[in-house]
C-alpha cells in the first residue's frame, strides 16, 4: 500500500488558469457581495419583539441587492426556536435556494440537495472532516501554518491581526490539505472569491466554477487510476464510496470549488471576530491567556456574539401552517441565524461578549439540522491553534491606540477589515 | 478510546453529560435514550450514530 509517506509517482496536472477579464478583482467587491452594515442586530431586536416572521429577504430588509430577485414570495425568519424548527424539517423545508445562488459558480453541490441525496452524500463528506481526523491536521498542518504567519511579524511589535494573520491562514490550510501547487495559491484563492460574486456578476462567478472544475475534473480522472491513499483530501474525495459506488465526479468537483472558499472564508471571519470580542475586553482576554480551558469557551461566545454567517435561505415544498402563519408552496424564506444567536430567550444579555456564560444552548454559528457545517469541527481547531499561538507569542497584546478601532461589518457575512493591534 | 458519534455530523454522545437540552440526564446510558430523540446539532435519528474511535 502507498502511504502519505512513500513516495507517489507525479500527478499530471494542468496548471489552473486566471478569469477571462484580468481586471475583475473580487476581493475589492466584498462590500457589495456581502453588505456593509455596521449594526444588524438592534433591528434585528426591533423586528424580533413585533413578530417572528417578516416579508422580504434578509439582506434586501438592510438596503442589499436582493439575491433571489425573481422569487417574489420571499419571508425572514427570526428567533432561535422557528429558524431551528424549519432548519431541522427538511421534509417541508427544502435547500433548493441554494441552486440558485452558490450553485451558480459550485455545480452539484450538496448545499442544495435534500434527501435522500444529501444524506447519502453528506455522510461521505463528512467523514473526511469528523473531530477525529481533523484533529491531527491541527498539529501537521494548522500549526506550522499559524506559526510561520506570526515568526512574520515578531519583530515588529505591531501587527493587523486580519491582513497578516487571520485572512491567510485558514486559506494555507485547505490549501495545503489539498495539495495545491504553492505558485498557484495566489490564482485558487482569487477563483475561489470569484466564485462568491454571483450576487455581484454572474459571468464572473460561472468563470470562476469553470476554471477550477478545468482543473479538478481531469485530476479526480487520475487520482481514480492510481492509489486510494496517497495522503491527501483530493485523494480521498477521488476514492470516497456511497453505497458502494464511487461518488459521482462533479458532485467531488462540486465539493472542491466549494471547500476553497467555504473552508477559508468563514474561518478568517471568525477569527477575526473572536480577536475583536477578546481584545474590547482585556479582563477576558487575560483570563484566556491565563487559563487555556477557556480557549474554547472563547471560541463558542465569539461564533455566538458574531457569528460570520448570518443566515441560512430554504424553500418550502408544501403549504405549511406554524405558529398560525402559512408558507405556501414555493415561498423561499431566510433563516436568521444571527437571530438565533443573540435570543434573549436563549442567551441572557444577548450582545454582551462573555466567554463565561452557560453554554446550555448551543449557538447557531454553524447553522442546525442536515445542513450543519460540515467543517464546523476543522474550524474550531484551526481557531484553537490560532488563538494559542496568539495568545503564547503576542505578549500584552492589545489594540493600537494609533489606529482606527475594528468595526465588524456586513449582512450576509460578517468581519472586520482590520484590527490593529501593538504587543511587547 | 471509543466514542458514540452521529456520522452525519460529528456530534458526539457522552452518557456523563447526556443532552440536557435534548431532555437527556446527564448519566444516561445510550440504551435507555430514547428512539425520538435527536442530535442536537443535525436532528439524526439515533441510528445515525456510531460506535468511533477518536
Amino acid at each position: 500500500m502507498t502511504t502519505a509517506t512513500s513516495v507517489a509517482p507525479a500527478r499530471k496536472q494542468a496548471r489552473i488558469r486566471d478569469l477571462d477579464d484580468p481586471n475583475f478583482d473580487p476581493f475589492l467587491a466584498d462590500e457589495l457581495m456581502y453588505g456593509d452594515e455596521l449594526d444588524i442586530y438592534s433591528p434585528i431586536h426591533r423586528m424580533t419583539e413585533e413578530n417572528w416572521v417578516h416579508p422580504g429577504e434578509f439582506r434586501h430588509l438592510f438596503g442589499a441587492a436582493a439575491a433571489l430577485p425573481k422569487n417574489p414570495k420571499y419571508f425572514t425568519v427570526l428567533g432561535y426556536d422557528k429558524c431551528a424548527e424549519i432548519l431541522l424539517n427538511p421534509e417541508v423545508f427544502s435547500s433548493e435556494p441554494m441552486r440558485e445562488t452558490i450553485g451558480v459558480s459550485f455545480g452539484e453541490t450538496i448545499s442544495y440537495m435534500d434527501p435522500p441525496d444529501h444524506t447519502r452524500y453528506r455522510r461521505i463528506f463528512q467523514k473526511a472532516f469528523l473531530p477525529q481526523t481533523v484533529r491531527k491536521w491541527g498539529e501537521t498542518i494548522v500549526q506550522p501554518v499559524v506559526e510561520g504567519l506570526l515568526d512574520k511579524v515578531m519583530d515588529r511589535g505591531t501587527l493587523d491581526l486580519v491582513e497578516d494573520f487571520a485572512i491567510h491562514y485558514p486559506f494555507q490550510v485547505i490549501y495545503r490539505q489539498l495539495k495545491l501547487p504553492p505558485e498557484d495559491i495566489l490564482v485558487f484563492r482569487k477563483l475561489a472569491a470569484a466564485q462568491m460574486a454571483f450576487y455581484l456578476d454572474p459571468s464572473q462567478a460561472i468563470d470562476a466554477g469553470r476554471k477550477l472544475g478545468e482543473y479538478f475534473t481531469p485530476l479526480i480522472g487520475e487520482l481514480r487510476r492510481r492509489s486510494p491513499d496517497e495522503g491527501d483530501l483530493i485523494s480521498l474525495l477521488a476514492h470516497a464510496e456511497a453505497d458502494g459506488e464511487v461518488l459521482p465526479e462533479q458532485v467531488v468537483v462540486s465539493f472542491l470549488r466549494q471547500l476553497t472558499t467555504a473552508a477559508g472564508d468563514t474561518t478568517y471571519r471568525g477569527t477575526s471576530n473572536l480577536m475583536v470580542g477578546l481584545l474590547s475586553n482585556p479582563d477576558q482576554l487575560e483570563a484566556v491567556r491565563e487559563d487555556r480551558s477557556l480557549v474554547t469557551p472563547a471560541i463558542e461566545e465569539a461564533l455566538r456574539w458574531e457569528g460570520p454567517v448570518t443566515h441560512s435561505p430554504r424553500m418550502a415544498i408544501r403549504d405549511f401552517e406554524m405558529h398560525g402563519f402559512t408558507f405556501r408552496k414555493g415561498d423561499t424564506i431566510d433563516l436568521v441565524q444571527a437571530s438565533a444567536s443573540r435570543d434573549p430567550d436563549k442567551f441572557p444579555d444577548p450582545d454582551r461578549f462573555d466567554i463565561h456564560r452557560s453554554r446550555q444552548v448551543r449557538h447557531m454559528a454553524f447553522a442546525t439540522g442536515p445542513h450543519v457545517c460540515i467543517g464546523q469541527h476543522l474550524a474550531r481547531v484551526e481557531m484553537e491553534r490560532a488563538l494559542n499561538a496568539i495568545l503564547d507569542r503576542l505578549p500584552r497584546l492589545r489594540f493600537d491606540p494609533d489606529k482606527p478601532p475594528p468595526e465588524i461589518r456586513g449582512v450576509v457575512l460578517r468581519a472586520p477589515k482590520h484590527v490593529y493591534a501593538r504587543f511587547d | 478510546m471509543k466514542v458514540l458519534m452521529c456520522l452525519n455530523c460529528g456530534w458526539v454522545y457522552d452518557e456523563a453529560k447526556g443532552d440536557p437540552g435534548g431532555g437527556i440526564a446527564p448519566g444516561t446510558p445510550w440504551s435507555e435514550v430514547p428512539e425520538t430523540w435527536r442530535c442536537p446539532d443535525c436532528g439524526s435519528g439515533k441510528a445515525e450514530f456510531d460506535m468511533v474511535e477518536i
